[in-house]
């Protein structure tokens, strides 16, 4: 388990998902990379049922990562951006089923992102291609430094690793998830989260990381997600039955 | 034999051009915004594309022209090699051509290997050793350990970096060092001499119990060669203090494992692997195939 980095590409115009995933694969190849299977990422979003006395409705997101297959996560959402993260066996799901009373699956959003796995030395390197309700959203691409643990040390590795096979320049600052964040707490004020650049990472952080970018495709229905790298979303709130497709006040760690 | 003779030189100069040709194409452009040195580059591999097609063409106008020997060529005794009339004996020669080729080749590598051992001096045997300065007193494979503790201890640590010592075998002595969140090392010593270290990433269980397997990462492997003879270059029976301190002062330079680019080539990344090596004496980064070149 080491530092892991998600990053949308962005679909030049024109371009079929397939033949990008193909190309980079290609060049990944090329590079020395071997291919090590298959990974996948889903997430499933829960809502509550609306209460007496107008409560805020909560999310809870259920995602399972085929790096971890014995585990299931599940993020709580309350709205206000504040999260509860916990991380159980595999039963949890069963679990979920039997509270259809307090937390409604919303099945028209669940997402996924799939495809192949390649390994090249200690980094592992993920195409996967998001699929919502089997349309095609966009491309994540993940990228773990298996042997460190804190993101400072090697982001600068990191970065040349995707810059070499992407082709493309990335930014020099940390990714957005591991920089400070502004969130919005129960009292409606602004509030800062410290920076995670310096803490250790653990595989909660990539499962969030995830969840932060199907919250974009979500909200991004029917455009295609081009270099949403860098969009900073404003946490929404909004009662469960408003828009289909669109998380509720989610995307926030 | 003449007509031979020139076919086998073209063909040799078409391999070179062919050759020369991907080294060019190898070596790139100078700079990526320079549509010059672009213009130049493509031109110039169009020359000497053009060059490959005509000499291929040659290549083939001479062995359309050769004719086909009317007596078998002598080959002296091998060519019994081929008279051979059972079917599976047939691939018998080029196995046998390789395998004159490979016992050549081991021949000259472990000649260079006999010279090579023969002249270094990273002998460990204290026989060896106290006999070359009997004149001095040679204990420090007995020391009592209390000296260890001191001699740890007094090794000024940075704020990082974190000691743990323990003597599962005895009065030897284990230290557990932990570098930074980068990566952990068990140091084995025998007295006051280093005898093994094992280097494991920071996540990764590093035990008493489990001193000797090796990490599940490339990189603290290689990491571990490198300390190896990191190892042999500072050991020093006569003063095993200063080689003990010494050789922390090395290992401590790994907190920037991840964070600093090879100093030669400028890189990060090298085959997979972040600039291992760090130099001896000045403790500078670098990948393991740029210290040498």
């Amino acid at each position: 388990m080491g530092v892991t980095v998600l990053q949308p590409y962005p679909l030049p115009e024109g371009k079929s998902g397939a033949y990008i995933i193909d190309h980079l694969s290609k060049r990944l190849l090329s590079l020395g990379a071997t291919h090590a299977g298959q990974f996948l990422v889903d997430c499933e979003t829960f809502i509550s049922t609306p209460q007496h006395g107008g409560a805020p409705s909560r999310a809870v997101h259920v995602l399972h990562n085929s790096e971890y297959p014995a585990s299931t996560f599940s993020i709580i959402d309350n709205g206000t951006g504040k999260q509860v993260s916990l991380v159980a066996d595999n039963i949890f799901d069963l679990l979920m089923l039997k509270m259809t009373a307090t937390f409604a699956s919303k099945k028209q959003t669940k997402i996924e992102s799939r495809g192949a796995r390649f390994e090249y030395g200690d980094f592992v390197i993920k195409l996967g291609s998001v699929t919502m309700m089997e349309h095609f959203k966009g491309i994540l691409i993940e990228i773990e430094y298996k042997s460190c643990v804190i993101l400072s040390y090697c982001w600068e590795m990191i970065r040349e690793m995707l810059q070499g096979f992407l082709g493309m320049q990335v930014p020099k600052d940390y990714p957005n998830y591991f920089t400070t964040q502004t969130i919005m707490n129960a009292m409606g004020q602004q509030q800062l989260l410290h920076a995670k650049h310096n803490d250790l990472y653990e595989p909660m952080d990539t499962v969030k990381q995830y969840l932060e970018q199907f919250t974009n495709y979500r909200k991004h229905v029917n455009v295609h997600v081009g270099g949403a790298a860098g969009v900073s979303v404003q946490p929404i709130h909004m009662p469960p039955s408003s828009i289909v497709g669109v998380g509720v006040g989610m995307g926030r760690p | 034999m003449d007509k031979l003779n020139s076919t086998l030189t073209a063909v040799k100069s078409l391999r070179s051009n062919v050759r020369q040709c991907f080294e060019h194409l190898a070596d790139g452009t100078d700079g990526e915004a320079a549509e010059e040195s672009r213009n130049k580059f493509v031109h110039e591999f169009q020359d000497k594309f053009g060059a490959i097609n005509s000499q291929l063409r040659e290549v083939e106008q001479l062995i359309n022209a050769l004719q086909v020997p009317q007596t078998a060529y002598s080959l002296g005794n091998t060519a019994y090699l081929a008279l051979e009339t059972a079917q599976d004996r047939h691939t018998l020669y080029p196995q046998l051509v390789n395998s004159y080729k490979w016992i050549d080749k081991v021949h000259d590598h472990s000649f260079l290997a006999f010279n090579n051992l023969n002249q270094n001096t990273l002998r460990r045997s204290y026989n060896y050793c106290s006999q070359k300065r009997p004149r001095l007193p040679f204990s420090s494979f007995n020391n009592d350990p209390d000296h260890i503790d001191k001699l740890l201890s007094e090794i000024n640590t940075p704020p990082h970096t974190s000691y743990r010592v323990f003597r599962p075998f005895g009065s030897n002595a284990v230290a557990i060092v932990t570098i930074s969140n980068v990566l952990k090392a068990a140091i084995v010593f025998k007295g006051v001499l280093i005898e093994w270290v094992t280097v494991k990433g920071y996540d990764e269980p590093l035990e008493q119990d489990d001193l000797w397997a090796e990490s599940r990462y490339e990189v603290f492997r290689k990491v571990q060669e490198h300390a190896h003879s990191a190892m042999l270059h500072f050991f020093s029976p006569t003063l095993p203090d200063l080689a003990v301190k010494s050789y922390v002062t090395w290992l401590n330079s790994h907190i920037k494992l991840f964070l600093e680019p090879c100093k030669r080539c400028g890189k990060y990344i090298a085959s997979g692997l972040p600039p291992t090596w760090r130099d001896l004496r000045t403790l500078e980064p670098f990948h393991e195939e740029c210290r040498n070149c």
